[in-house]
């Protein structure tokens, strides 16, 4: 194809626009509310994602080491600890420390009983966080394996749960996104169709004087994907403003629900690429194919 | 070249629309087609152009053997026939520059050839004062001028023209088979559908008349203007 026909065609994509100005209005309002409801539900189910790993985060075993064990059995137990590929960070935790915090919690008149305890009874610990909380009990019965370990303890019914909570959301947060997926594409479908149904005697004006499909399809094409880079565009500026508005009621008015990880909500600047990629493909595409497939129909003359 | 080898078409209704036609016209006629509603007159059209196929015999059209042509290819067929209908079918978005021009453009004619070509055969129909208009602005005769002279900017070796008067006044009517009259001298094949029987005796020519389903009648006449 010559670039002079080309460059006609890709006119006619954008005089299209202007042309049918009112399906194109609607075919961008379609598109627009399709890509934000899938869009700020697909961010919702990330972030519902991320606090509950967040809480998972702070789940954590505790190994307690037996009493009297030297310095190079303590060392040789961490070594062991590191050596199994679950185990994400270690850290150390004296019994003199684990005393000075439990005195620490104590009321006044504890403290005063206490003072009086000549020998601290509070085991040297471990507490050991792991990558994989699913493999949390896995982990915990290979630690009890090892020697001078004392006991461990796990949160294993409170992980069970997380891991149940994940797996429902995960599902339901699925489930919603294919299925606001599918409408949405059928709202489309049926806009776009609308909007080729109105200029079907032109595409078949077109057949008559010999034009191929690619011919009549690319004008068509480059129609839809502007609207629907158009509708992505509009799509992430509203996205961005409710996302930073959530965002910073979260982080400032409610600092406290980081003990739940809260805190750990993606800032929008962290998905801003993603969410742009995300939106900048769909729209073109959906808006490209929809289109062009709604003209199959009325090629057949 | 049109070739009809004892083509027979029925709709998947039953209704047997054109029952073993034979007839051929060949390069450079003039051919008024005749006959009442119903007759397979739009029958034959939409052989030609391929619309639709024969359940029976072979239509041959410039070249093409419609039988065996595939549906990637129907595009070039179409590209050698230029066709004018009775509603016009100008695209109502574009100028009379544009509609003309457009037919170029779809067979990826250079922009320079365009340039020349169109406003040539613009003037050709005698519409160059309208190449800015839109069809809405255009009389009746002069959308179908417009028509005619998209028929024509591809240099067609066939020209389908399916009750060209059928929208306009009588009067037009004349200028409009005239300007046909014109094209075929230059060595374009036309087919005429019509139903004005004034028209045919007129300008004269061969006359093909189809009823039911078959032709009743293929002759050469004399027209009426030549005895003025």
């Amino acid at each position: 194809m010559r670039i002079s026909s080309m460059r006609y065609l890709v006119h006619q994509g954008f005089k299209g626009i202007w042309k049918n100005r009112m399906m194109s209005f609607a075919s961008f309002c379609i598109m627009l509310v399709s890509l934000l409801m899938v869009g700020i539900s697909v961010l919702l189910a990330i972030n519902i994602n991320r606090i509950i790993g967040g809480i998972e985060d702070k789940s954590e075993l505790v190994v307690q080491i037996k009493d009297g064990c030297s310095q190079e059995q303590i060392d040789e137990l961490k070594n062991n600890l590191s050596s199994l590929p679950n185990v994400n960070t270690i850290e150390f935790y004296s019994k003199e420390q684990a005393w000075e915090s439990m005195v620490k919690d104590m009321t006044k008149e504890e403290q005063e009983l206490f003072q009086y305890a000549d020998d601290n009874f509070l085991p040297d610990t471990f507490r050991v966080t792991v990558h994989d909380i699913k493999e949390m009990t896995l982990t915990t019965t290979q630690i009890s394996t090892f020697s001078n370990v004392e006991s461990t303890r796990s949160p294993s019914e409170f992980t069970d749960v997380l891991i149940s909570i994940r797996r429902i959301l995960g599902i339901i947060s699925g489930a919603i996104v294919i299925a606001l997926i599918v409408v949405c594409l059928i709202i489309i479908s049926n806009t776009t169709r609308a909007s080729v149904f109105a200029r079907r005697k032109e595409i078949n004006i077109m057949k008559y004087v010999g034009a191929k499909n690619s011919f009549i399809r690319i004008p068509f094409f480059i129609e839809g994907m502007i609207v629907g880079l158009l509708a992505a565009a509009a799509a992430l500026g509203l996205t961005k403003f409710a996302y930073d508005g959530v965002y910073n009621i979260f982080n400032n008015d409610f600092k406290l629900w980081s003990v739940l990880g809260i805190n750990n909500l993606y800032s929008f600047d962290d998905l801003f690429i993603h969410v742009t990629i995300a939106y900048a493909v769909a729209g073109a595409l959906i808006g490209a194919l929809g289109t062009s497939f709604s003209t199959g129909k009325h090629l057949k003359v | 070249m049109v070739e009809f080898k004892d083509v027979s078409v029925t709709y998947s209704s039953g209704v047997d629309a054109l029952n073993k036609v034979n007839l051929k016209i060949n390069d450079g006629d003039f051919a008024f087609v005749v006959g009442p509603s119903g007759a397979g007159k739009s029958t034959l059209i939409k052989l030609v152009l391929k619309e639709i196929d024969a359940t029976n015999g072979e239509v041959i059209v410039n070249g093409f053997n419609l039988r065996k042509l595939r549906r990637g290819k129907i595009p070039a067929l179409r590209r050698t026939i230029g066709v004018v209908f009775q509603d016009f079918r100008l695209i109502p978005t574009m100028t009379v520059y544009e509609n003309v021009a457009f037919v170029l453009r779809v067979i990826d004619a250079p922009a320079k050839y365009i340039r020349s070509r169109v406003p040539y055969v613009i003037n050709l129909v005698g519409l160059s004062d309208k190449t800015k208009s839109y069809p809405t602005e255009l009389s009746g005769g002069e959308q179908q001028r417009v028509a005619l002279a998209r028929a024509l900017v591809n240099d067609p070796k066939l020209i389908i023209a399916d009750e060209p008067t059928g929208n306009i006044d009588p009067a037009l009517s004349y200028e409009i088979v005239g300007l046909l009259k014109g094209i075929n001298e230059c060595g374009t094949t036309v087919l005429m559908v019509t139903h004005e029987h004034e028209l045919v005796r007129y300008f004269g020519g061969r006359i093909i008349n189809i009823n039911k389903g078959s032709i009743a009648f293929d002759e050469v006449i004399g027209g009426t203007h030549e005895n003025k």
